[in-house]
């Protein structure tokens, strides 16, 4: 891509006492898109992220927020920057307001409009005057997500920000994040130890594990490679014998069979079974779970 | 309103903040300039001058730790006990000063008599109550066991002209209030040793009361005879202060030479 | 530096955590006033007198025979004479050290609760002032601004001499107004004497002169402002050390409450007067107490808690500045 990256983290390490904890990551956000940070809790994921964000100063290498970096100009830096850290964890005793204007009066560039303009983006109007303290979780991180955008920020960082949301909380917010990349040409960077998340949500995504990135892609090439087709069938050593003629086959735990999947041929290899006499009860895709794809990724290495 | 009290808060401590600074700048200026001369107050407040309460009757106590009540389990002492019997025998309001300090002697006493407050109380009594001496002779029982008579003798004369200094001094400041100087008895007087201990005494007593009766309306009030017999059950365990009892029968003793009547007419 | 400031007072108040130091003083204070008062009726039953010359002439007979007691321990036995010595003096020029009113009262009150009391009203706001935004997560929001940490803590820390200032002007304020009820308003101009200074069993007089009441006040609310303030920067330092407030305030109030009793026990382990807690009893040196340890001053006990203040202040700046925050 031609355009000038957002976000760029170069070789970053982390040393702590004397254990090396991240080891060496580098990627690149570009505006607009949103990127996934995806790896098994305690890969890394928050400490990279918070190396980021200057909570935690890395051992070496660089991380460039607009350009700025993040250890010799940290409040440039900073401007550009909105985050939430885990969990949105806001002044209960303070209402909405207030929480937000605490936070606007720490960035004088912050035009005082700017606080409606964000608690009506993330639809908190009706609320926003209450106690923080009564907030529902899924409040929490709007308001979480309203005072990351105080500063107009060119990147978001977001922390595993489904976390403890209900399914439709969990809708909601992949939309709001999409609709943010999209409209506001930002680049927001979403953490998770959840494929299927990731998967809805990003344009690209870094797998990340034991402090390194294994592998970063765009979603559809990871997926694509690693999707695969379970099959239900009778006689099961039948299928087996004539889909191995095909393709690669796994036998299932519970009497499956399991091939890659390729769209284009499935449907030969279906009527091909079928012409055999081979009742094919069930024929469904199924996305690698993130264990399958480390184990393929790192090459037997399993998660720990 | 929840914005104004932020801006009170705040706007008050920040002025708290320099009132404090400035008391503390005036403490440093204050304590650590050494140039400063105390200056005496001029002006002496009015009930600095000495005024009688009218009506009541006000007793002044002084001396050493028979004064004190040193022995007596309640801590009254015969000062304490003549004041209940004062009180049920008159209907005036009895007041007691009690400066007595224990282990008081000749010499202390007459030394505590130079500070003008003890001075002033002394001008403003009805009545004087003392007992002195005890310290000077028997300075927690050891001249007695010696018995050398040529060191009791000296201690007698330094004690005697100390009393007389005392008198007089008393004398001068309040010329009308009848003193009672209270006498000594003898603690050891059930010991192998108590015939020489009680000629001691008996003597030391004499010539007290001959000092006393050079002066006008000093009345020297012997307890000798108190503790003669049976002076166990009117010690305390240390075998020296008189106990409750004993401080009764002084305390008695002193009431019954007390004369309302007069003393009122005089005031 | 004024808007993060601002913040910060915001955040306080919103805690009511001034509100609730407030309430306690104004709770405190009545049972105080009840209890003197009720100490002033007592000894004027007892001596049958209102003449504070008689009161004072028998607390110095009183001394005296305490003095004379043979199982009177050492230091005790100084504090008495120089308490002796003071009580003569102001006898001598005729002064009442304790002519009832309202300001009489503050003083005393101040001069009472200098070492334990104020301090622990000044940790219970200080405590979670930096522990709180840690361990309630806010910390991660806070430090993710464009605002260099150093400035964000300097904000919180001038958040704390504010309140420290507020809350002994509200010591002075409600003292004041509670107990002048009973006592009455007057006696702004009492005279009193200051400058008293000790010297082994001695009590110098050549530096005392007079100062009249409001003055004395002033200067003692000035050296318990300083306490308090040393105090508060300590705490402060705890709360950027540790994340929780519980282990802050434990810490505190244990070395508070040592200090308390080490005061009465240390007259013979010398080195135990650069310890900060044994040095927050500053008033005794404006009314002329014995001190606890031989050499203690005024300068001496100041610049001790100057020393510690500051070793706090810079420790508490060099790990904010430098701490990883997980």
């Amino acid at each position: 891509m031609s355009m000038k990256p957002a976000l760029e983290v170069e070789n970053l390490t982390k040393k702590i006492k004397r254990k090396l904890i991240i080891k060496g990551v580098s990627f690149t956000l570009y505006p607009g898109e949103v990127f996934g940070f995806l790896g098994p809790n305690g890969a890394g994921k928050t400490t990279t992220i918070r190396m980021i964000v200057g909570l935690i100063s890395p051992t070496s290498g660089t991380i460039k927020i607009g350009g700025k970096n993040v250890r010799t100009e940290f409040t440039e830096a900073m401007k550009h920057l909105g985050c939430i850290v885990e969990n949105p964890e806001l002044y209960p005793y303070l209402t909405g307001w207030e929480n937000l204007e605490h936070f606007a009066k720490m960035d004088p560039s912050i035009p005082t409009n700017r606080l409606q303009e964000v608690v009506t983006l993330v639809g908190l109007t009706n609320r926003i005057h209450d106690r923080v303290s009564t907030y529902s979780l899924g409040m929490r991180q709007r308001l979480g997500i309203a005072q990351a955008l105080l500063g107009k920020p060119k990147v978001l960082i977001l922390d595993e920000p489904t976390n403890g949301l209900d399914p439709a909380g969990i809708r909601e917010m992949r939309e709001f994040i999409r609709q943010l990349a999209r409209e506001e040409n930002l680049s927001v960077l979403v953490s998770s130890h959840l494929l299927s998340e990731i998967q809805l949500m990003c344009d690209r995504v870094a797998i990340i594990s034991k402090g390194a990135v294994i592998r970063t892609d765009s979603v559809q090439n990871l997926l694509a490679e690693q999707e695969r087709v379970i099959w239900k069938a009778e006689p099961l050593s039948l299928a087996k014998e004539l889909l191995q003629e095909e393709t690669e086959v796994q036998e299932g735990l519970d009497g499956t069979l399991i091939t890659l999947y390729n769209e284009p041929l499935l449907p030969e290899w279906n009527q091909k079974l079928v012409q055999a006499g081979v009742k094919v009860k069930e024929m469904r895709t199924q996305l690698p779970s993130l264990e399958d794809l480390f184990l393929e990724v790192t090459g037997g290495e399993s998660i720990d | 309103m929840r914005k104004y009290t932020l801006t009170i808060v705040s706007a008050v401590s920040i002025a708290a903040t320099l009132l404090w600074l400035f008391g503390l700048g005036w403490t440093f200026q204050d304590q650590f300039s050494s140039n400063k001369k105390f200056e005496q107050p001029k002006e002496k407040t009015e009930s600095a001058i000495s005024k009688k309460q009218d009506g009541t009757l006000t007793i002044f106590a002084m001396g050493d730790s028979l004064t004190r009540g040193t022995g007596d389990a309640d801590g009254k002492g015969y000062t304490g006990y003549l004041l209940e019997r004062l009180k049920e025998k008159s209907e005036q309001e009895v007041n007691l000063i009690n400066t007595a300090v224990k282990g008081e002697t000749s010499r202390g006493l007459f030394k505590q008599l130079q500070q003008s407050e003890i001075q002033r109380q002394a001008k403003q009594a009805d009545v004087i109550v003392m007992t002195i001496g005890g310290n000077d002779l028997f300075q927690q029982g050891t001249t007695l066991e010696s018995l050398d008579m040529n060191a009791i003798n000296s201690k007698k004369q330094i004690y005697l002209s100390n009393v007389k200094k005392i008198y007089s001094q008393l004398r001068d400041l309040n010329k009308e209030a009848v003193i009672y100087h209270v006498g000594l008895y003898n603690p050891f007087s059930n010991l192998p040793d108590a015939k020489t201990t009680s000629s001691i005494v008996r003597d030391w007593n004499f010539q007290t009361a001959n000092t006393a009766a050079e002066f006008e309306n000093i009345v020297y009030v012997p307890t000798f005879d108190l503790f003669q017999l049976q002076v166990e059950n009117y010690l305390y365990t240390d075998q020296f202060h008189p106990n409750k009892e004993g401080y009764k029968l002084m305390a008695e003793r002193v009431a019954s030479l007390i004369n309302f009547e007069q003393e009122e007419k005089e005031s | 530096m004024i808007n993060l400031v601002r913040n910060e007072m915001l955040k306080l108040l919103r805690k009511k955590r001034l509100f609730v130091i407030i309430l306690i003083i104004a709770f405190l204070v009545p049972l105080f006033t009840y209890a003197q008062f009720k100490e002033i009726q007592d000894q004027r039953k007892k001596m049958g007198t209102q003449d504070w010359r008689t009161v004072l002439q028998q607390e110095i007979t009183d001394t005296q025979n305490r003095l004379s007691s043979s199982r009177i321990q050492d230091e005790w036995r100084k504090y008495l004479k120089i308490r002796l010595s003071q009580q003569q003096y102001y006898l001598e020029n005729d002064i009442d050290p304790r002519a009832p009113g309202a300001p009489t009262f503050m003083r005393v009150f101040v001069e009472n609760s200098i070492d334990l009391l104020l301090p622990l009203l000044v940790m219970v706001i200080v405590a979670d002032l930096v522990s709180s935004e840690a361990s309630g997560g806010t910390i991660k929001l806070l430090l993710t601004r464009p605002v260099k940490r150093w400035r964000i803590l300097l904000s919180k820390y001038l958040a704390m001499l504010l309140s420290v200032s507020f809350i002994v002007l509200s010591v002075a304020v409600l003292s004041y107004a509670i107990s002048g009820l009973v006592f009455g308003y007057g006696g702004w101009n009492m005279p009193l004497l200051t400058g008293f200074a000790v010297s082994g069993d001695e009590l110098l007089t050549d530096n005392v002169h007079i100062v009249p009441q409001w003055q004395y006040i002033l200067m003692e609310f000035g050296l318990v402002w300083y306490v308090c303030l040393i105090v508060g920067t300590l705490t402060f330092m705890l709360s950027v050390l540790l994340r929780s407030t519980a282990a802050v305030m434990g810490i505190m109030l244990a070395s508070l409450i040592a200090g308390a009793i080490l005061i009465n026990m240390v007259s013979s382990w010398e080195s135990a007067k650069y310890f900060f807690m044994v040095n927050l009893n500053l008033t005794n040196y404006i009314s002329g107490m014995a001190t606890p340890i031989e050499g203690m001053s005024l300068g001496f006990s100041m610049s001790v808690l100057a020393v510690w203040g500051i070793a706090g202040f810079i420790i508490a700046f060099v790990t904010f500045s430098k701490r990883d925050i997980y």
